[in-house]
């Protein structure tokens, strides 16, 4: 220490910096851009020993919920919930967790590269000016209405800034996409919306302060949506935030991890979800008295009761309980959505909350309030749009597609064909950060930062009763030469010249985002305010993003109940005995497959670690010959799987189910090869609204006489008594 | 200035029915089985993963795991509540007076069992002697390729092969926040900072805090009528109640 | 006189079939005998140096070649695994103290108590003592974790005031091993010492055995005052070591008896375990006696059937005593009604390895009582050879479900996992060799039979005329 800073000052003025770095972002508004240099030159906020914390958006999937990542010495150390934002309230879910273990993930795409042959995983590494040449040249060569560009489901700057070059050159729309929107069906959510209350939006089910839930399918504890805001919701209504305990039950055909923490699960038969919520409607608006609103004035319960194997005093049991509870609220989601019916299912669901005046009411359903800087709800492509975008890729009528945020390749139903329609595209570029199936099947691989590293925003769609914009940026410096795919965009469009460099003529990537949410400057009632940018947005930094401070959640309106709904009998596809119920895995949902950690968290209701599996009833085993741990193949219409056997006591003896997450074929070492994908059995049924009718299968299973062992947290002989003897 | 060596000071002091300081409250009815605590408690302490073999095996590294149970038969089954077990931090703990090497120790400061690493010679005894099974032994030098151990957390040690390990209610953190609330002169209030588990918990269904503070909001959770601690009859006094779930 | 002169050719016969029976009543010259001994030692045929070198091998790639790769690479190469945090290391440790103390038993005891058929095998059981103990130890070893760091479980004083956890049982373990391992060698020495003599006396000069032997004789003449000196001794050691025998397996049984666990706080262990260590150790002494007496030169005439009835009826003795203990342990407790010791005691008979635990009771029990009532059966080398072994199988198994298939089931249900060996199995097959290394080689260099013994045991036995009885007569020489 020198003689005017003495190692005692040093430790007061350390200790003074533990003390208040609670949250430290370094960023005043001097200091527009951290500058991304080694450790070695250590910023002035940074002390040995101390951490620095840095607030951005978490990016394992669409929810936007804040985080705080602890970082020291430049490692990202823990990725902590932000306590102040709207979605998550300083929590976060088990993906989120395991963000690290991508950012440090040791087969992370490196280099820019170009690959000799699609599928050949020979790279040639590029520098970023030949890269930046490359999309340059892309973007002057190939006539706008020839480029596509498909990016995840995350509504972010980069889709604000694509679409912007997108209308610029006059290219078409980019597309938005992921197989949890797919699985989520969020295009039904909002056209079910628009249907009943004439406006297309996300619905915000109030579950705190309801006293009773009914959910048709939605997987809300697990992956459906925003898990972390409705885990808060479900925990405050069980602890009684409308007027006690309240109650839970759940219509699904298999006891998913929302279904195990209900009071009640009905195993209804699947894709009579609809029928069961119109007739529990029929007898809820009887047991209510008054005149009998027309949206159940047709409905046969006992047709209902036939159709669902839900016996008939049940509905009734349930339309009484559903009449009588203070604030019932009935919530349609996942599998119940992906049917031929799922659309009318929504409807029939909906209209359930407008029974019982649960619209814009504490404890039910309201609108979630639109991001700041939206005109209105956007929702992710559904498979409809999908499907015709692969039509269109494969009549070679794009030349150049670029890929960012997803990968279709296993996301997508394999029968759609989306990786040979790759064939008819002559350039393909990737953006991905890890080399997963559609990486591979690229021409080139310009690798994106991984989202600590990143800046950014991204607009909250549902989860959050506030109008939120979160905001992300770096929290530790790029580990590997990758580039933000914006600044890629921007540069490149400079290059290009003409009307994209017009369009996009921003210094980089965090310019851009000033140029955006400059528009929040000034307002008044925002979780803090700035009366100019650079101020506005080393706040935007500090707070990790910007929110309103009150509710914005509109009621819908509309005459819901004013005319009947009528849902007919879900189609399924396929010969088979059994019907095929695949869920999203709670622990891995669609992309955390490369995450070593990830892979270790145990499934939540069966325990399974690294590998996936295939549900079966015990009695449905026994009738098959096979036993846990044997490999069976499966066969729907559009394709085969072979999977293995987990005998699951809590699943109709006629229906079997199959997580998604697992089967990647690429996406690292950790992915690689492990269990099977049910994607590749999905067909191309859609429902009312586009989406994927997933659950809307039939499938023949079949012993192939292989085994492997699945490797499981529980004890088979302790939870299952296997191997302890006969008596006990 | 003479240095004496009194070997009584080091010697374990095995009070019967020691008061807890640091305790913890779990809400079966609100546990979600999510598994956050789980993915939060291995970034935070370092835990290692062990691959699916050796996981399969009874060989996986969680400090802290989500067990359930089934009961009845389709359609009537049901589960039970997810139950997250974790070091139960007992008062009158049966691992600490088996170990020979006093690796397995009671802090007086904090009122929990510790595990000293470097003073473990792997003999396992306490991890056969603790009833509820949580001990984690390395049972190699499992591989963190290449740059993950970026992400290790330098206040937690990293363990190598041979040694005992379990969750320590975040030893670390607590140690940070008296720090802090020393520097400030003042106590730790409640709430203040939280082991990685209930930080992550989404539910908010594990509670953390001072046991011996009656206003405390886990003494409070722990006198409910639903509070009960996990193996009771074997008088181990855990810090950890738990809360039973419908 | 006809009649006279057929009772004197009965008389002959009489003493002729006393002399052939009993080693007491059959001296030889001393000179001869001491020779056969040494010839016993010297006469080494190539047979024994091929068994000596696979053994060898098999030491150096099973025991020591695998031991290494499990210190480098941990022990997941092992199959231990929660629960079943101890495997067959553990087995084996038991196991091998169990051998190591008949050795004892007999010798000690057996002198305690004047027991006369004692004196040709006494050495041969003491050495089983020390060799046993010796892969105990490298069992208990090999189970650490971190075994370099072992002698942090020494009392060693430090400057870092560390220091072992005397409420362990593991360290009243320690202790009590080290102290038995310590006085069971001195006792396998003091007796020794007038064979070594009698050796470095007809070993050539200039050889590497004859230091070895005048090294460790220490100058033993064979005064009267040395043999006084070492009779006390012997005396002294021969009543000192029985309470160390008795409690180092009880202390061994504390490491179940205990912890917490269902199946393992048993009130019974410490005799149980003794008499089950006795048990396997008798069994072992059998087999020892068997192949000693058929492999090597001269000792037919030492080893005779009278001494495997003494031991046959010593094993059936203790057989019966062991399944007391085991019927005791069983009843009380499933007469405790703990719901997880019934599980436990449910899961011994009627889990996987079911087989195992009817074995343990058929080869410890049942064998044992359908053989050894017969005195002839039990007087033929090969017959109590066989039942030996399948004695020391069935305490193996005894030990193998207390330890790894006990720890299978516990409290937390959702943690029961079943425990499949790895690398130990060739750890222990590595013990085995060893040991069999270990009593060859020492069979080699080591009188195998206390000579001085047994010569004073025939001078203290003569047929005495008493009327027209021949009878056996022992005179007190202490």
């Amino acid at each position: 220490m020198t003689e005017h800073f003495s190692r005692r000052d040093f430790l007061k003025l350390a200790s003074v910096g533990a003390a208040t770095s609670a949250i430290l972002t370094g960023c005043g508004p001097a200091s527009r851009y951290v500058t991304r240099e080694p450790y070695i030159q250590m910023p002035e906020y940074t002390y040995n020993g101390q951490s620095t914390h840095y607030a951005t958006t978490c990016r394992e999937c669409a929810a936007g919920c804040g985080l705080v990542v602890r970082t020291m010495q430049g490692r990202a150390l823990k990725v902590e919930g932000n306590k102040n934002h709207p979605v998550n309230l300083g929590k976060t879910c088990v993906r989120g967790q395991a963000t690290l273990h991508g950012l440090y993930n040791p087969d992370r795409v490196q280099e820019p590269a170009k690959q000799s042959k699609r599928g050949s995983r020979d790279y040639s590494n590029l520098d970023w000016d030949a890269a930046i040449g490359v999309v340059a040249e892309a973007l002057k060569n190939t006539k706008p209405s020839e480029m596509a560009f498909l990016m995840g489901m995350a509504p972010d700057h980069l889709f604000d800034l694509v679409s912007d070059l997108a209308k610029a050159i006059g290219a078409p729309a980019p597309i938005r996409f992921g197989a949890r929107g797919m699985f989520e069906a969020r295009a039904t959510l909002s056209k079910a919306t628009e249907v009943l209350f004439g406006q297309a939006a996300m619905p915000f089910f109030d579950m705190s302060k309801a006293d009773l839930t009914f959910s048709f399918g939605a997987n809300f504890l697990e992956t459906w949506i925003s898990p972390v805001a409705f885990t808060r919701g479900f925990a405050n209504m069980r602890r009684g935030g409308g007027h006690g305990r309240g109650t839970l039950v759940h219509f699904e055909s298999r006891m998913s991890q929302t279904a195990s923490k209900a009071d009640m699960w009905i195993p209804i038969k699947p894709g009579t979800e609809g029928l069961v919520a119109l007739a529990i409607g029929r007898i809820a608006a009887e047991a209510r008295g008054g005149v009998m609103p027309a949206a159940f004035a047709d409905v046969g319960v006992e047709a209902a009761a036939k159709a669902s194997g839900v016996h008939a005093e049940k509905l009734d049991e349930l339309g009484k309980l559903f009449a009588s509870a203070g604030a019932a609220l009935a919530i349609p989601g996942g599998a119940a959505l992906g049917h031929s019916n799922g659309l009318e299912t929504a409807e029939a669901v909906l209209a359930l909350n407008a029974l019982v005046g649960g619209l814009g009411r504490a404890g039910g359903m309201y609108l979630t309030p639109l991001a700041p800087m939206q005109a209105e709800y956007h929702r992710p492509a559904n498979l409809k749009e999908m499907a015709a975008f692969v039509e269109k890729l494969k009549g070679g009528e794009v030349k150049t597609l670029f890929i960012h945020g997803v990968n279709p390749v296993f996301e997508l139903p394999k029968s759609l064909g989306f990786e040979n329609a790759l064939k008819s595209v002559p350039t393909v570029i990737s953006f991905a950060t890890f080399p997963d199936e559609t990486a591979v099947q690229a021409d080139y691989v310009f690798p994106d930062h991984h989202s600590l590293e990143s800046w950014g925003y991204q607009r909250v769609a549902a989860g959050s009763a506030q109008s939120a914009l979160s905001g992300a940026q770096p929290t530790v410096s790029p580990y590997y030469n990758t580039r933000a795919t914006a600044d890629v965009f921007l540069a490149a469009a400079a290059l290009a010249g003409g009307k994209a460099a017009e369009a996009l003529s921003f210094k980089d990537e965090v310019e851009f985002i000033q140029s955006k949410i400059v528009a929040l400057v000034g307002e008044s009632d925002g979780f803090f305010s700035a009366p100019e940018i650079n101020t506005f947005t080393a706040y935007f930094q500090q707070y990790g993003g910007w929110w309103k401070t009150v509710d914005e959640l509109s009621t819908p309106s509309g005459d819901a109940l004013g005319k009947a709904i009528q849902v007919a009998e879900a189609k399924f596809a396929g010969e088979g005995e059994f019907y095929f119920h695949p869920f999203v895995s709670p622990v891995l949902a669609e992309a955390g497959a490369n995450k070593p950690w990830l892979q270790e968290v145990p499934d939540p209701t069966t325990t399974v670690m690294w590998s996936s599996w295939v549900e079966i009833h015990p009695e449905t085993a026994h009738e098959l010959g096979v036993d846990n741990d044997d490999i069976v193949l499966i066969t729907s219409e559009a394709g085969a799987v072979e999977a293995v056997v987990y005998k699951y006591p809590a699943i109709r003896p006629d229906t079997i189910a199959m997580p998604f997450g697992q089967g990647h074929t690429a996406y690292g070492r950790y992915a690689e090869g492990r269990g099977a994908n049910p994607a590749d059995l999905f067909g191309e049924q859609v429902n009312g609204a586009g989406d994927l009718a997933f659950a809307g299968m039939r499938v023949k299973v079949e012993k192939t006489g292989k085994t492997y062992p699945l490797s499981r947290l529980e004890s088979r002989m302790g939870v299952y008594g296997e191997a302890l003897g006969e008596e006990h | 200035m003479t240095t004496e060596l009194k070997i009584s000071e080091i010697s374990a002091n095995f009070a019967e029915g020691e008061q807890g300081k640091w305790g913890m409250a779990i809400d079966m009815d609100i546990c979600t089985g999510c598994q956050a605590c789980v993915a939060a408690c291995a970034m935070e302490n370092n835990v290692p993963f062990v691959g699916e073999a050796d996981s399969g095996y009874g060989r996986s590294m969680h400090w802290i795991r989500t067990e359930r149970f089934w009961e009845g038969e389709f359609p009537e089954i049901k589960m039970t509540p997810y139950q997250p077990v974790l070091c139960q931090q007992c008062g009158h703990a049966p691992c600490e007076p088996v170990c020979p090497a006093f690796a397995t120790v009671h802090s007086q400061a904090e009122a929990l069992n510790l595990q000293v690493y470097n003073r473990c010679v792997g003999t396992r005894y306490c991890a056969n002697n603790c009833p509820y099974q949580v001990r984690s032994f390395n049972w190699r030098d499992y591989e963190r390729p290449e740059p993950l151990p970026n992400q290790l957390n330098p206040d937690v040690t990293v363990r190598r092969r041979g040694v005992m390990e379990k969750c320590t209610f975040c030893i670390q953190r607590i140690h940070r926040a008296e720090d802090v609330a020393k520097s400030e002169g003042r106590e730790v209030a409640d709430g203040e900072f939280a082991p990685a588990c209930a930080q992550a918990c989404p539910a908010d269904a594990i509670v953390f805090g001072r046991i011996d503070d009656p206003e405390s909001a886990v003494s409070k959770m722990a006198r409910g009528a639903r509070g009960f601690h996990l193996l009771e009859e074997l008088g181990t006094l855990p810090a950890v109640t738990y809360l039973k779930g419908g | 006189m006809a009649s006279t002169a057929t009772h004197h050719d009965h008389e002959q016969d009489h003493i002729a079939h006393l002399r052939e029976k009993h080693l007491m009543l059959d001296p030889l010259p001393r000179g001869r005998m001491n020779e056969m001994v040494m010839e016993s030692m010297h006469d080494t045929s190539w047979k024994f140096w091929v068994v000596f070198g696979i053994l060898s091998v098999i030491v150096a790639v099973f025991l020591f070649g695998a031991w290494g790769y499990m210190i480098a690479n941990g022990l997941g190469v092992a199959g231990v695994n929660r629960p079943s945090y101890w495997g067959i290391f553990l087995v084996n440790t038991v196991f091998w103290i169990g051998i190591s103390h008949a050795g004892t038993f007999i010798s000690a005891i057996l002198r305690v108590f004047k027991a006369e058929f004692r004196r040709p095998f006494t050495r041969a059981a003491e050495l089983m003592t020390t060799f046993g103990l010796v892969q105990a130890g490298f069992s208990i070893f090999m189970h650490m974790g971190r075994v370099w760091l072992s002698y942090w479980l020494m009392p060693i004083p430090n400057q870092r005031g560390l220091w072992p956890n005397f409420h362990s049982p593991l360290s009243w373990d320690l202790l009590a091993i080290t102290t038995y391992l310590l006085s069971s060698t001195m006792y396998l020495f003091l007796p020794l010492i007038p064979d070594l003599a009698m050796a470095r006396d007809r070993t050539p000069d200039g050889t590497w055995q004859k230091t070895f032997y005048r090294v460790l004789a220490l100058g033993f003449r064979g005064t009267e005052g040395e043999w006084t000196h070492l009779r006390h001794a012997m005396n002294i050691f021969a009543f000192a070591i029985i309470p160390v025998m008795f409690s180092v397996h009880t202390i061994v049984s504390w490491d179940c008896a205990a912890a917490t666990r269902p199946g393992w706080n048993s009130t019974i262990f410490g005799p149980y375990f003794v008499v089950g260590a006795l048990h396997s150790g008798m069994g072992a002494v059998a087999m020892v006696l068997a192949v000693v007496q058929s492999r090597m030169k001269h000792m037919k005439y030492f080893i005779r059937g009278e001494h495997f009835d003494a031991l046959g009826m010593l094993m059936l003795l203790v057989s019966m005593t062991w399944a007391y203990f085991f019927f005791n342990d069983y009843m009380v407790q499933w007469y405790g009604g703990d719901k997880w010791t019934q599980q436990l005691l449910h899961f011994h008979e009627a889990g996987p390895l079911g087989w195992m635990w009817f074995a343990m009771l058929i080869f410890n029990v049942a064998i044992p009582w359908a053989t050894l009532w017969n005195k002839k059966w039990r007087s033929n080398p090969w017959l109590l050879f066989g039942v030996g072994l399948l004695i020391n199988f069935g305490m193996w198994f005894e030990r193998y479900i207390i330890i790894p298939i006990s720890l299978t089931i516990n409290r937390m249900p959702f943690t029961w996992r079943m425990y499949t060996p790895g690398v130990e199995i060739y750890l222990g097959i590595g013990t085995v060799a060893f040991f069999i290394l270990l009593y060859m080689g020492a069979s080699r260099l080591i009188p195998l039979i206390p000579v001085w013994e047994v010569q004073e045991g025939q001078m203290a036995h003569s047929l005495k005329k008493y009327g027209r009885e021949t009878v056996v007569t022992i005179s007190e020489l202490e």
